[in-house]
């Protein structure tokens, strides 16, 4: 109970938005996480590569997020980031574009959706979203056929993909920021 | 005209040079190379844009600013005691100093403030003077909107190496840009898009997009777009480059022997480029055919660029010149109804992308020879010679059929390349010549071709006192129009000329701009020729076209007016040697000329051509020359057609030998609507020749 209060009170509100369980089990004596002191940088790092291979394997992501982490230099140190947040932002707004499309019943032009749905599958398979890259294409070949049926379907497959993509690269983007400051605490040099 | 061509060239170079700028031109070839190429992005994924700019900036293609500062020049002046000014100049980055966008502005300080004018001084030229040369400045832009983009590269011409597109865009279609880019900035454009359906991919090559990259793009490819940068630039600068080398090659070596070689490539050259150009236009056909049935546009109707049609688009580019060429103004210049702007917009494009390709083959070919360069080694330049003069007749051997029909009425267009000349009293000579060997036009040119090359180095050699001399003929050469226009068909004209001194293969490979039959028939009265004394070759080769310009030189000056019956073979160039031989009854007598005249009687005749046909060559060859984005379309051609009704003859030869200057009138008497036409050519079979000639 005690820790708790203590966290809320050393943590900074947005940083308190990382409240995954390990924060709690990593506490020290002190009774800050085990970030704050600079410790579990490594531990951290490996969560992050545990995530990350979790979400090759599902097929969630694929090696252009590889670059995409790659890409990120000193001129730019939040560029993975900014992409994201930059894509999550565009493709919901074209999501809820092609919600209202369908949900119209007199919707017929399936030629923009096709152009919309271009776009959707090429802003994700620039960062590397396989599996909502994959919907897209699902959801593409239907609006050629001019499928209503089959793009109400993939519309929501392709949602059901995008939430998900959207919570692990949250958490991914958690770990990353606990660890970049765990990787900032220094301690004065001992003599 | 020359001069004009050149500086055109130049001036091209220039403008390939100087969208360089900052990065050095001549540091193409350095390792630092790819660094600052400056790149337009555009894109209505900001997504894509992002995560493009970021791997470009990585490959080093930008550079960013430091500051945003505006680079000034300084001029510090001390008006009178206590008051100092200082006229800051600010440097446009393209234009240099004083370009058009120079802004001044005058600081007056007084005394008092003197130091801190001296301290701005100071600061400005520490921040901006070493940026003048060493920086290289340039910007990686990113675009979201393909009009904002379109606005932003015509606004700053110049100041963009390439283009990167995505295919859809909200307000444009990326096609369109890319159009629009192509025409306007003719800069290399790269499209990019998630779409990879095969359709779009082709309509991007159509459109002449240079590279088309799926999306996700990698860094990989990225690396390696600087080489559509390089190839622009290649292409563009090619002509002036491969003049100038030839220039080099004539000043170099005084021999004839490579002299000669260089003047037959030029030959060839032509020969390929027409040939080619041929094929371009099946092509182009095609591929209107094809965008017919693309979806997007079938709903426009399709405009058939037959030949006339594309005459009058030639003649307006070249009226305006292909640089300032728009299609508006073209539009208006051909005033055809029914023709819409962006028709001729999609064909201006076209058009510039073929001149490049017909660019990128003479490149290749003339590269041939110099590997073949060798003094006294004259099988070698045969070799690429004769290959080449058969590959166009090949593909003359092919067009007929469809640029005539395109011509209609005049001539008939057969598969085999066989022409019948309707209505005409020659009609029947001409069945007569062609009666040989019906076979594939292709094979008699082959069996032509060699022949007459085999016996192109006796002449040189064993001929010397034949009243050309090789020597004269590049001096000519060199200061001669077409050649270093290096215009499709007039570059034929000049590798004839300067070729005189060697065979009758050059007639070949300008007949393929024809069709099969003129090749044979040529082929057949060069091969003769050359075969009966192998100086006959240097005789008269001079065309009325040359003239104009070869007049004044050492060369030869052959002024004819042609008579109506041999007014066939008006193309100009060849006209004139044509003329000679066809009128050699009374030429043989005149003429001390060695050689051609006895043989010439045989020949004679086989040439009957129409007006009306020289009508249509006349436009083809302009219609190839003015291909080459220069001036004075034909003009040559409309000269001789008045021509025809002459009745007499005037030909002057003179050759300049050793400095020793022979000069021979003649006058001849062309009967009027004298039956000059003797089918003897059929004398003169590919056996009988092949016989005579391999013994």
């Amino acid at each position: 109970m005690r820790t708790a209060k203590l966290i809320e009170q050393c943590v900074p509100l947005s940083l308190y938005l990382i409240n995954n369980e390990y924060v709690y089990k990593l506490l020290g004596k002190t009774g800050l996480p085990v970030w704050m002191l600079g410790l579990g940088v490594d531990r951290l790092r490996a969560d992050m590569n545990r995530l990350l291979a979790i979400l090759f394997h599902q097929g969630v992501l694929d090696e252009q997020f590889l670059q995409l982490q790659q890409l990120q230099d000193e001129s730019s140190p939040n560029f993975v980031f900014e992409v994201v947040t930059i894509y999550f932002r565009e493709s919901e707004k074209l999501l809820r574009i092609l919600r209202d499309n369908l949900s119209d019943r007199e919707f017929s032009d399936y030629a923009k959706m096709g152009i919309h749905l271009n776009q959707f599958l090429g802003s994700s398979s620039s960062i590397g979203a396989k599996r909502v890259r994959n919907v897209c294409v699902a959801f593409r070949a239907a609006s050629e056929q001019n499928n209503r049926l089959g793009c109400l379907r993939a519309l929501e497959l392709l949602e059901h993909e995008y939430c998900f993509l959207k919570n692990k690269l949250y958490e991914l983007f958690q770990l990353e920021q606990q660890r970049s400051m765990a990787a900032g605490v220094r301690y004065p040099a001992q003599h | 005209m020359m001069e004009n061509a050149q500086r055109l060239q130049v001036s091209s170079l220039n403008t390939v040079g100087s969208s360089y700028g900052s990065c050095k031109t001549d540091g193409l070839g350095s390792d630092e190379f790819p660094v600052g190429l400056r790149v337009l992005v555009v894109d209505d994924d900001t997504v894509c844009l992002k995560i493009l700019e970021q791997m470009l900036r990585q490959c080093s293609y930008h550079v960013p600013m430091p500051f945003g500062v505006k680079l000034y020049t300084c001029e510090l002046k001390v008006a009178e005691a206590g008051t100092i000014s200082i006229l800051m100049r600010s440097m446009d980055r393209d234009k240099g100093v004083g370009g058009p966008n120079t802004e001044e502005c005058w600081v007056h300080r007084n005394w008092f403030n003197h130091l801190i004018a001296l301290k701005l001084l100071t600061f400005l030229s520490i921040v901006a003077f070493p940026k003048l040369n060493s920086d290289p400045i340039c910007s990686l832009t990113t675009c979201s909107q393909a009009t904002v983009a379109l606005n932003l590269l015509r606004e700053k011409k110049g100041c963009f190496d390439l283009v990167i597109s995505d295919v859809h865009m909200p307000d444009m279609d990326g096609f369109k840009l890319l159009e629009h880019v192509g025409l306007e900035m003719d800069l290399p454009v790269i499209m990019m898009s998630g779409d990879q359906r095969k359709n779009l991919v082709m309509r991007g090559i159509k459109h002449g997009a240079c590279d088309y990259l799926l999306k996700p793009v990698r860094m990989e490819e990225l690396r390696n777009i600087w080489q559509h940068v390089v190839r622009k630039k290649w292409s563009g600068s090619k002509d002036f480059e491969q003049s100038s080398i030839e220039e080099n090659d004539r000043h170099k070596r005084g021999g004839d022997d490579t002299d000669y070689a260089s003047s037959v490539n030029e030959g060839t050259d032509a020969s390929w480029k027409t040939a080619k150009k041929r094929k371009d236009t099946k092509e182009e056909e095609e591929d209107g055919e094809l965008e017919d049935n693309d979806p997007a546009t079938s709903k426009k109707p399709r405009v058939v660029w037959s030949v006339e049609l594309h005459q009058q688009f030639v003649n307006a580019v070249s009226q305006l010149g292909l640089d300032k060429a728009v299609p508006k103004r073209i539009l208006e210049l051909m005033n055809v109804p029914g023709l819409t702007r962006e028709n001729v917009a999609s064909h201006l494009q076209k058009f510039r992308l073929y001149l490049k390709r017909l660019n990128g083959v003479a490149q290749q070919q003339g590269g041939i020879p110099s590997t073949f360069y060798g003094p006294g080694d004259s099988n070698a330049k045969i070799g690429p010679l004769g290959r080449i003069d058969i590959q166009a007749l090949a593909a003359s051997g092919q067009i007929p059929a469809q640029t005539l029909a395109a011509l209609q009425a005049e001539v008939l267009g057969r598969p085999t390349g066989s022409i019948v000349l309707p209505a005409m009293d020659k009609s029947a000579l001409l069945q007569a010549s062609l009666q040989g060997p019906k076979g594939i036009p292709v094979e008699r040119g082959v069996t032509f071709g060699q022949p007459i090359v085999k016996s192109q180095p006796n002449i040189s050699k064993q001929f010397p006192q034949s009243s050309i001399l090789v020597d004269d003929i590049p001096s000519g050469y060199g200061s001669w129009p077409p050649n270093n226009l290096g215009t499709i068909s007039t570059a034929g004209n000049g590798g004839l000329h300067t070729q005189n001194g060697g065979n009758g293969s050059i007639p070949l490979s300008q007949n393929s701009s024809y069709s099969g039959n003129n090749v044979i028939d040529y082929g057949l009265l060069s091969a003769q020729s050359v075969q009966s004394h192998s100086s006959s070759v240097g005789l008269g080769q001079v065309s009325d076209a040359s003239y104009k310009h070869t007049g004044g030189l050492n060369g030869y000056s052959v002024p004819v007016s042609i008579p109506p019956v041999s007014s066939g073979i008006v193309h100009s160039d060849n006209g004139t040697n044509w003329h000679v031989q066809n009128s050699t009854p009374n030429l043989s007598n005149v003429n001390k000329v060695p050689g051609i005249v006895s043989n010439a009687c045989e020949i004679e005749g086989s040439y009957g051509l129409r007006a009306c046909d020289l009508q249509d060559q006349g436009s083809a060859r302009s219609y190839g020359f003015v291909g080459r984005g220069t001036s004075i379309p034909s003009r040559f051609a409309m000269d001789d057609f008045e021509s025809p009704m002459g009745n007499l003859g005037h030909v002057r030869i003179c050759g300049n030998n050793d400095g020793d200057i022979v000069k021979q009138e003649l006058n001849m008497d062309f009967p009027e609507n004298a039956k000059v036409g003797v089918p003897v050519i059929q004398q003169f079979s590919p056996n009988d020749l092949m016989s005579v000639l391999s013994k």
